[in-house]
């Protein structure tokens, strides 16, 4: 149903903080935040920051501390009980004793989709992983995992995709490629999609909406909406306007930092 | 991920048709020490081992299949039983603790005393070889299963849960994929105990098999027969060892994961490890009388706790039943301790020294590994023969029962240091001992001390079957005589006295390992 209207997501006063032997550490500050249905949102900021709490968060993998997430009508529970949302996790989390088509497959096979070997050979296609098909991850470079999660992540066509770092082991030209390939894949069927990652340009050429994230505890330094159009090619690449935005978010994140800390991009 | 970085280093070259030689030139020099020997009377020719097998190989092998069927079964019922108690735990966490405990005083209760009491109330039959077998069987596969269904990092279930499946799916998905090459390792220790189990089942009047012909053979002082029987069980060991390593391989398994990260630190009362203690006591001694109860055991052979407290405390002559059962511990213990030390400072200092010298390390860790799966146990009568039924005979057989499973176990904890520390010594040019004190010793001691717990119960079996079969003293041979003389008041007191004991060394020994573990491998504290 690539043209139907993706419902928000809504965060009202969701806080996280951990609880230690040294006592609570909050990770995520109190946030009042809209993504809106069927967009890209980037959540940029430097490393240990919260980020990775806050996509888990929306998730469902962990419960705030306080606050409610909704997601149109349901809580990220009601979510994952439909298997309506993926995770690219950043450390691939690929089951070592399946093959990469094995694993990719599991994708569909957890969301109680019914098996398609010809859906998930495409997706190792599109993520470059032919003739690797029958490998181990164990055979495979963490740039090749990380693309298997990744293809695995959209095995079951989710309406919410959670991407946590799914570019941060590649090569500049891998990510190159799968920067332009991908977004056509997730706006197909009008999926709702964060991203979390460390590059300021990454961010800028996927996300309609980038969130800059102050040092932990998380709070939202800057909010820049990106409105180049799409599809981002090389054209756009290299206009102004992009570099403009970049320069923005790399502003955004200086400013975040407390003095003399070294930002993390 | 850490699977690709783990699981090298293990390996070792093996120049080809070398093993051959060596097995060659061990049996020449067999025959030619039985020879020089001859009138001390321990060690048999292989020619005379040859000669016996052949003119009694009927014999034998009727005997031998009697065995082989009791070990099969019980090693079929032991390793479900350890695999559904680690399922337990895994599914119910609460009840580790308990689970463990108690799978661990059953572990330690000394087969020769188990083995008088089962063939009483399984009567004739196979029964109570079986059941030993299961005994002998289903902790040593309960510990790695239950380690490897944890032995799986957060991001797998994370991955299950994103997808709103539960802790079933996370069970079939995750937990069970990885638990198996932990089953293999289980199941390879499990295959030669197996016959132990079922063999010392045997010792304790069983109508045929290899266990009765030994008891026999040792009576007669026949020393062929002796031998040809340890040979025969220490082959059928090596073999089922061998043959449970090699389904494994075909399996192709995934090797298992190393996990570096520190588990999540909780808070707990300081009361929970004595709490645990006691309930485990209070289920122990309910599950004891309830279970004669259920089953209305006859009190004549069948004591209950409250008769082991008269027998040994309240109850008309106490005093004298509790100097003699103490006294013959006393002796036992001062023989198991020095062996028991003995044996893991030789397995972990010679595992050290393999690894400073690799070459000799590629030349005896295939003959080591051959050696762990023989049951020591059943070649005990020869050590004791050899060494004496004075302190060195038991303190020998003790340490030799536990010094391969040591000396396997340390040198696959040395070979499990990460490559990238060893990479990084190399970087710095690090010398070999520099390198064994910083980065492969701690690597070991997490397998170390492993070994030292298991070593509890095999010193436990160790001590008593050699005792029992051989030197006569120590409780060992108390509970035989009082098996024979039908006195199960001190029966159970002794299964009780031994179960107490073993119980607490290992929560000693656990505790040292806490202790020293927290200071160096802190990720390894994850239970």
């Amino acid at each position: 149903m690539p043209d139907a209207q993706r419902p928000d997501i809504r965060l009202t006063g969701v806080s996280k903080s951990f609880g230690g032997p040294a006592g609570e550490i909050p990770a995520v500050a109190p946030l009042d935040l809209r993504l809106a249905g069927g967009s890209m949102t980037a959540l940029v900021g430097p490393s240990g920051c919260g980020k990775s709490t806050l996509l888990r968060l929306i998730a469902g993998l962990e419960r705030p501390s306080t606050g409610e997430i909704r997601i149109g009508e349901e809580t990220p529970d009601d979510l994952r009980k439909r298997a309506a949302l993926s995770v690219a996790f950043q450390d691939a989390a690929l089951l070592p004793w399946r093959t990469v088509a094995g694993n990719v497959a599991l994708g569909r096979s957890l969301a109680r989709r019914p098996r398609d070997a010809g859906a998930v050979s495409e997706l190792i296609e599109l993520v470059g992983l032919s003739g690797f098909e029958g490998r181990r991850p164990a055979e495979l470079s963490g740039g090749m995992r990380q693309r298997a999660a990744i293809a695995r992540a959209m095995a079951s066509a989710p309406e919410l995709l959670l991407l946590d770092e799914p570019f941060g082991a590649l090569d500049e030209l891998t990510r190159d490629r799968l920067n332009a390939e991908l977004p056509a894949l997730w706006e197909a069927h009008g999926a709702t999609s964060v991203l979390v990652t460390h590059s300021v340009a990454e961010a800028v050429r996927l996300a309609d909406r980038i969130l800059v994230l102050s040092p932990r505890p998380a709070r939202i330094a800057a909010d820049i909406a990106v409105d180049l159009p799409r599809p981002r090619d090389g054209v756009v690449l290299a206009s102004e306007a992009f570099r403009e935005t970049c320069g923005q978010v790399s502003a955004a994140l200086r400013d975040g930092q407390p003095p003399g800390r070294l930002a993390a991009q | 991920m850490s699977g690709a970085v783990a699981q090298r280093g293990g390996r070792v070259a093996r120049v080809p048709g070398s093993g051959l030689i060596v097995a060659l030139l061990a049996v020449v020099a067999w025959e030619v020490v039985a020879r020089l020997t001859a009138q001390s009377f321990f060690i048999a020719a292989p020619s005379a081992i040859l000669a016996h097998m052949v003119d009694h190989a009927g014999l034998l092998w009727r005997a031998f299949a009697v065995t082989l069927w009791a070990a099969v079964r019980g090693f079929v019922w032991g390793n479900l039983a350890g695999v559904l108690m680690a399922l337990l735990v895994v599914l119910v966490p609460r009840a580790e603790r308990l689970v463990s405990t108690l799978a661990l005083l059953v572990f330690c209760l000394p087969l020769v005393a188990t083995g008088p009491i089962l063939r009483v109330l399984y009567g004739p039959g196979e029964g109570p070889q079986v059941t030993l077998a299961a005994l002998a069987v289903y902790y040593t596969t309960f510990l790695p299963v239950l380690v490897g269904l944890r032995a799986a990092p957060q991001g797998w279930f994370d991955l299950v849960r994103s997808y709103g499946r539960g802790r079933l799916v996370a069970l079939r998905e995750v937990r069970l994929p990885a638990a198996l090459p932990y089953l293999v390792a289980g199941l390879q220790i499990a295959a030669p105990a197996a016959f132990l189990g079922a063999m010392v089942g045997e010792f304790t009047g069983a109508e045929r098999g290899l266990g009765v012909l030994t008891v026999r053979a040792l009576r007669a002082l026949d020393l062929p027969a002796t031998w040809s029987i340890a040979v025969i069980a220490s082959a059928v060991s090596v073999l089922a060892f061998a043959a449970v390593g090699w389904a494994g391989r075909r399996l192709d398994l995934a090797p298992p994961q190393v996990l570096l990260a520190a588990p999540l630190e909780t808070r707990q009362s300081r009361w929970r490890g004595p709490g645990e203690a006691l309930l485990a006591l209070v289920v122990t001694l309910v599950l004891w009388k309830g279970a004669m109860e259920l089953f209305a055991l006859p009190r004549f052979f069948a004591k209950r706790p409250e008769d082991v407290w008269a027998y040994m405390v309240s109850g008309p002559g106490a005093e004298a039943h509790r100097a003699k059962l103490l006294g013959a511990m006393a002796e036992t213990l001062a023989f198991t301790a020095p062996g028991y030390l003995a044996g893991l400072a030789l397995g972990a200092g010679l595992a050290v020294a393999l690894t400073l010298a690799p070459r000799a390390a590629a030349l005896t860790m295939p003959v080591a590994i051959a050696l762990r799966s023989i049951p020591i146990v059943a070649t005990a009568p020869l050590i004791v023969w050899a060494l004496g039924r004075e302190a060195a005979g038991t303190i020998a057989v003790v340490a030799v029962m536990i010094f391969f499973p040591t000396l396997v176990a340390c040198l696959h904890g040395l070979a499990r240091t990460p490559r990238a520390v060893l990479d990084l010594f190399e970087v710095y040019a690090a010398g070999r001992w520099r390198r064994m004190l910083g980065a492969q010793l701690p690597a070991m001691l997490p397998a170390f001390f492993a070994s030292a717990r298991m070593a509890i119960p095999a010193a436990i079996l160790a001590v008593t079957t050699a005792e029992w079969l051989a030197t006569g003293r120590g409780v060992g041979a108390l509970m035989a005589t009082v098996a024979s003389t039908s006195d199960y008041g001190m029966l159970w007191s002794a299964i009780a006295l031994i179960g107490l004991v073993a119980v607490c060394v290992h929560g000693l020994v656990a505790a040292l390992e806490r202790w020293v573990l927290a200071r160096t491998n802190a990720e390894q504290l994850a239970r």
